[in-house]
């Protein structure tokens, strides 16, 4: 199973369970073979390349922006070593979410691990709603979500929901909008 | 004024896929008018962002050897069918499958600075011009696509006053008001700057297409809802979440 590694151009391993004192060393070394260039930053391209999806296709670019995004807290588009860090510890409990709703194993998640994996954050949704999540995330065509996909979707339905709660104020589960309202929501979530 | 709320003046909606392209001004030679598809000697500025002409290593026709001449493109063009275009069509069809992916599209279209499109457009573009939803284009899908394209060009250029080759806040807030948009001078700024990733404060050719057909269908999915024209509208968590999910590029 080829997502378990997440780093899989590089050949070597995320780590099950790392020990606190090599910790460092270890992402050192890490960090030291996503950073190609050896600039001591690590772009999108470099980070993308570094990461698998369990498959042969490239790791989707736009999670990969999401995620760099995320952690680069100096808005360089890069991201430092120790950022790094934290990008490695969020990909790691994404991988154990992913292989956890994965009941069968396949390296993807169908519909209805899909179901199981967003009831469990807490989510409703109607069978409807899944349907176009799979539509949406199912980026290979296969009827299912792989890895990277998967972060994409769950990042996406998070931010939209935070949106969507701010207008949510009484907490009724409805909203009024205006127009300008709600194509800057939808603007403001382009990565 | 027939819809207070979002400015429509009975204007061509921008950003409608294949139906209704937006309205080029003129100006800039379509391939079909041009011998041979070579790269016409354009005293124009914008001469070399036309995608197709001169974009280093797809122009079969500069390859010795074929065998064809170069006036019409590889044989095989089918009737109908721009032989530049045609052309095209066959230098990204790497694998000769008689269709193209969005990754092959990304091969033929060009930024005015030569980048190629972003990944995203393409994909916009694939899905847009895609009847049977295969997920490619065959020739003819890709014929419209290329004037579709073409179209934007000239609007992109237009909108573009300071000739720039690129289009800042100001000229897309000109821009979103000319195509009939009534949005304020900030919403513009936000567009700009999620869509710069390299912080340049300007929108490329590919991204400007991107976020006018997004708004195109944001605002005819938000119309769908506001029945009455308010400019506003009620909507529950999951109305909300699929009214945003199915306009999405992801």
């Amino acid at each position: 199973m080829a997502y378990q590694q997440g780093y899989g151009g590089g050949g070597y391993g995320a780590p099950r369970q790392p020990q606190p004192g090599a910790d460092q060393q270890f992402l050192w070394g890490v960090f030291q073979r996503v950073d190609k260039d050896r600039s001591g930053q690590i772009s999108c391209d470099e980070l993308q390349q570094a990461l698998s999806n369990g498959t042969w296709n490239p790791f989707n670019p736009e999670t990969v922006r999401m995620m760099i995004n995320m952690f680069d807290r100096q808005n360089k588009g890069t991201i430092n070593f120790q950022e790094f860090g934290a990008l490695w510890k969020y990909i790691t409990d994404w991988q154990n979410t992913f292989r956890s709703h994965d009941t069968d194993n396949s390296g993807f998640i169908d519909k209805n691990e899909l179901k199981n994996a967003l009831t469990a954050f807490g989510y409703r949704f109607s069978d409807y709603f899944y349907d176009i999540l799979l539509r949406k995330f199912d980026r290979q065509g296969k009827g299912n979500v792989a890895f990277d996909d998967f972060i994409q979707c769950c990042i996406v339905i998070q931010t939209l929901t935070s949106s969507f709660r701010q207008y949510d104020t009484s907490m009724q589960g409805r909203i009024t909008i205006s127009y300008e309202q709600f194509l800057a929501m939808v603007f403001s979530i382009k990565s | 004024m027939a819809y207070p709320g979002y400015g429509y003046q009975g204007q061509q909606p921008y950003g409608a896929a294949q139906q209704q392209p937006p309205q080029q001004p003129g100006g800039y030679p379509q391939p079909q008018q041009q011998p041979g598809g070579y790269p016409p000697p354009q005293p124009g500025a914008y001469q070399p962002q036309q995608p197709g002409y001169g974009a280093p290593g797809g122009y079969p026709g500069q390859q010795p050897g074929y065998g064809y001449p170069q006036q019409q493109g590889p044989p095989g063009c089918p009737p109908g069918i721009d032989p530049s275009v045609w052309q095209w069509f066959c230098a990204v069809d790497a694998d000769r499958s008689g269709k193209i992916t969005a990754l092959e599209l990304q091969q033929a279209l060009t930024n005015n600075d030569w980048s190629h499109f972003n990944a995203e457009t393409c994909r916009l573009m694939v899905g847009m011009f895609d009847r049977d939803h295969s997920g490619k284009i065959d020739i003819h899908e890709f014929a419209a696509l290329w004037h579709y394209i073409q179209q934007w060009r000239g609007v992109y250029q237009q909108y573009d006053r300071d000739h720039s080759g690129r289009i800042d806040a100001n000229e897309l807030h000109n821009a979103f008001n000319t195509m009939g948009y009534r949005l304020s001078p900030q919403f513009s700024q936000l567009v700009v700057t999620k869509y710069d990733i390299q912080s340049r404060r300007t929108l490329k050719f590919d991204d400007f297409i991107q976020c006018c057909v997004l708004l195109k269908s944001l605002t005819d999915t938000f119309k769908q809802k506001d029945a009455a024209m308010s400019g506003s509208i009620n909507v529950s968590y999951e109305e909300f979440m699929s009214m945003i999910l199915l306009n999405l590029i992801v």
